[in-house]
């Protein structure tokens, strides 16, 4: 049954009870303070006439010593009739409890006379037929007799009454209970209808409608759930688009691995089959045998790089202090031999926390690719300096700073006071070679993204170098910066921040 | 008049690949590595088959399609991109096939040589020697002579014909001729290489390679 039916019954069950209840106790109360009166009035209406008979007995002439019985009838008839029509009933018995003299229509039994004795009075409530009386009985003293006087009073009103009040209060209990579910009615649905609400989000959401709000109309409990509901589906919502969002980032590079890696297969399986099943002349054997070799070196790069990937996600970084020092010293061995492009590398000395080998790798990496993107014997510039404040504001103004200080050259010492405060380290590698188109910058982190394919195939790059870079300062909880100008050049880089003041020092 | 076909490729190990299997076909190839060059290969030259990829450096695949459709000049497809959508994509622009890298030369080949006799711009008569084929009638003929062959002896010999020099495999003439798996003990290809050898005079032609297959030789 609905929650707001079962409000409603219950309601209607409990009002019913109590109407009916509290209606019974007060008709029957009513009813008994009546009774309780008409009894009192009839006991005295005994007593009156008690004491009118023992005045009419003692103005009755003196004949005997002893009141006759003649004179008992005549007195209580004349009793009777002097009550001016009010319907006086009454009867008189002797000593004996035999009847002397009865109204017309005093027809109760003698059970209340057994129990009345001298000085006792004694009532009851008697039905005759359709109608009700209080039968009252005392013992009357007059002129040496014992007598019993008993009366008689309708009462039948007060029954009627009652019966009238029942009936009245049952209509009225009626109306009340129409009324009263009517309104609970309306109360039930009003107080359930953030339940329905409810109900209709998570049915919505349920079919697959996640962005579905349940409205909030109340502010009980019930629209403190909603208010809660509303933030879990939210959240969830938010869980949901992170999830898909992942699913298809991951479907994406399935899609990339996937081409990336029919590619190269495509030759080496046209090659070598080629070369198994013609005669080819010599240089045509070579040829082939060659993209073989080179095809199959594009996937070893490829496997490596994607194994680093997977490592580095695995393994994760082992934080220690660094020196600047030792990681431009291993790059300055690494490339300086080299004699096909210009390194400038102009860094500050502090000490990092980080994974030495892994900052190496994404050196090592930017620096290839500004060579990828330079000419042959142009500049590539590595610096490396400290900056003051892990905000973002300042992140950009760093940069900033960055530019103009490559303007005022060699002012690379800085005082011990600014050595105390700074908190991060940039790496930055700035080439002047083809740069990368605006729209392409955001992309080139992406695995297997290649701004130019056939320009990196050429230069054996597999399109994975950025991504590794990208998952390796994860790691740092930092990010690649890349701020580009095609034929203007490219300055990649990257912060590395300490927590404390005086982690840096 | 030798057959025209431009290869678009980004991948120069892959048109240099296809480029030889072509040529050693008898066709005559030209490749370009961009989308741009190869629009500006088609409105520049008569090519009777545009081999096309989808992942171009300049323009796409589907772009480039788009562009030379009013050309009229058979293309092909050839991607790695392998999901139906693609496929249907390239179909529906108007392209006679698609082929998903990593593909096997010889269905290169039959495809190639399948979207030019639809095109009408194969040779429909091959004349080989003594031996004359008709490819239309199915029909051959020696030194005038008509030769009865069955219906797999003819496709078995024209998979030869086609692949001229080529070693093919057992495996690969299975598959092609009988739709089969190959059983490593069949006699069946033997026989029919055999009646083939006997109908044709190709007993010294028609070369058993150890390990491998047949070659026919020309």
């Amino acid at each position: 049954m609905k929650f707001s039916r079962k409000l409603l019954l219950w309601t209607t069950i409990i009002i019913a009870i109590t109407l009916g209840l509290s209606g019974f106790y007060f008709v029957n109360y009513v009813f008994r303070t009546s009774l309780e009166r008409e009894v009192g009035q009839a006991l005295d209406e005994n007593s009156i006439l008690r004491f009118a008979f023992q005045t009419a007995a003692l103005n009755v002439p003196l004949k005997y010593d002893l009141l006759q019985d003649g004179s008992v009838e005549q007195i209580a008839s004349n009793l009777e009739t002097s009550g001016q029509g009010s319907g006086r009933l009454l009867r008189l018995s002797d000593e004996g409890k035999e009847v002397l003299y009865a109204s017309d229509g005093f027809e109760a039994d003698a059970a209340l006379l057994e129990q009345t004795a001298e000085n006792r009075y004694a009532y009851r409530v008697i039905q005759e037929g359709e109608r009700y009386y209080i039968q009252t009985g005392s013992s009357v003293n007059a002129l040496g007799r014992d007598l019993y006087l008993e009366t008689l009073r309708d009462v039948s009103q007060v029954f009627a009454e009652r019966k009238m009040g029942f009936t009245v209060y049952r209509r009225l209990m009626v109306l009340m209970l129409v009324l009263g579910i009517v309104i609970m009615h309306f109360i039930a649905s009003r107080l359930t209808k953030p339940i329905r609400l409810l109900m209709k989000a998570t049915r919505e959401m349920a079919a697959g409608d996640y962005g579905y709000r349940a409205e909030q109309v109340s502010s009980d409990e019930l629209g403190q759930l909603t208010q809660d509901f509303n933030h879990m589906s939210e959240e969830l919502e938010k869980t949901i688009g992170q999830l898909e969002e992942e699913v298809q980032s991951r479907e994406e590079f399935v899609g990339a691995f996937a081409h990336e890696l029919k590619t190269p297969l495509t030759s080496i399986i046209g090659y070598a089959d080629m070369l198994r099943s013609r005669k080819l002349d010599e240089e045509k054997s070579f040829r082939s045998a060659n993209y073989i070799y080179t095809e199959g070196k594009r996937l070893e790069t490829m496997s490596l790089r994607l194994l680093d990937i997977m490592v580095t996600k695995k393994e994760g970084a082992r934080l220690q202090k660094v020196s600047t020092e030792t990681l431009f010293e291993y790059l300055r061995n690494m490339f300086l031999p080299r004699e096909d492009m210009d390194f400038l590398f102009r860094y500050e000395e502090a000490v990092v926390t980080a994974d030495a080998s892994l900052i190496q790798t994404v050196l090592v990496n930017l620096i290839d690719n500004a060579c990828k993107a330079s000419e042959s014997g142009s500049r590539i510039e590595i610096e490396g300096y400290a900056v003051e404040a892990a905000s973002e504001e300042v992140e950009r103004a760093a940069r900033g700073k960055a530019e103009k200080r490559k303007v005022e050259k060699g002012k690379a010492e800085r005082t011990e006071r600014e050595r105390a405060e700074m908190t991060g380290y940039w790496f930055g590698v700035r080439d002047y070679g083809i740069g990368i188109p605006e729209q392409e910058v955001s992309r080139v982190t992406q695995a297997f993204y290649m701004v130019d394919k056939s320009r990196s195939r050429s230069r054996n790059g597999a399109g994975l170098g950025l991504a590794l870079c990208t998952e390796i300062l994860a790691l740092h909880g930092s990010r690649l910066e890349i701020r580009s100008v095609p034929g203007q050049g490219t300055t990649a880089g990257f912060f590395l921040w300490e927590e404390g003041k005086e982690a840096a020092v | 008049m030798m057959i025209k076909i431009l290869i678009v490729d980004d991948e120069k190990p892959i048109c240099d690949l296809i480029d030889m299997n072509l040529s050693a076909a008898g066709y005559f190839c030209v490749a370009v590595q961009d989308g741009l060059a190869a629009i500006e290969a088609v409105e520049k030259n008569n090519f009777d088959l545009v081999l096309l990829d989808i992942m171009l450096p300049g323009a796409d695949g589907y772009d480039v399609m788009e562009y030379i459709r009013p050309f009229k000049v058979p293309v092909i497809f050839i991607s790695a991109k392998h999901e139906v959508k693609d496929r249907v994509r390239g179909l529906k622009l108007g392209a006679d096939d698609y082929l998903i890298k990593p593909f096997d030369v010889t269905e290169l080949l039959a495809r190639v040589e399948a979207v030019l006799r639809r095109y009408n711009k194969t040779d429909k008569v091959i004349m080989l020697g003594d031996v004359e084929i008709d490819m239309e009638a199915r029909r051959v003929t020696r030194s005038g002579s008509p030769v009865s062959l069955t219906s797999k002896e003819f496709d078995l010999m024209l998979l030869f014909v086609e692949n001229r020099n080529v070693a093919l495999f057992r495996e690969n003439l299975y598959e092609r001729v009988w739709d089969d798996e190959y059983f490593a003990n069949s006699r069946t290809l033997d026989l029919h290489v055999q009646r083939l050898r006997k109908k044709l005079g190709w007993e010294k032609n028609l070369v058993a390679v150890y390990k491998v297959g047949y070659r026919l030789e020309l």
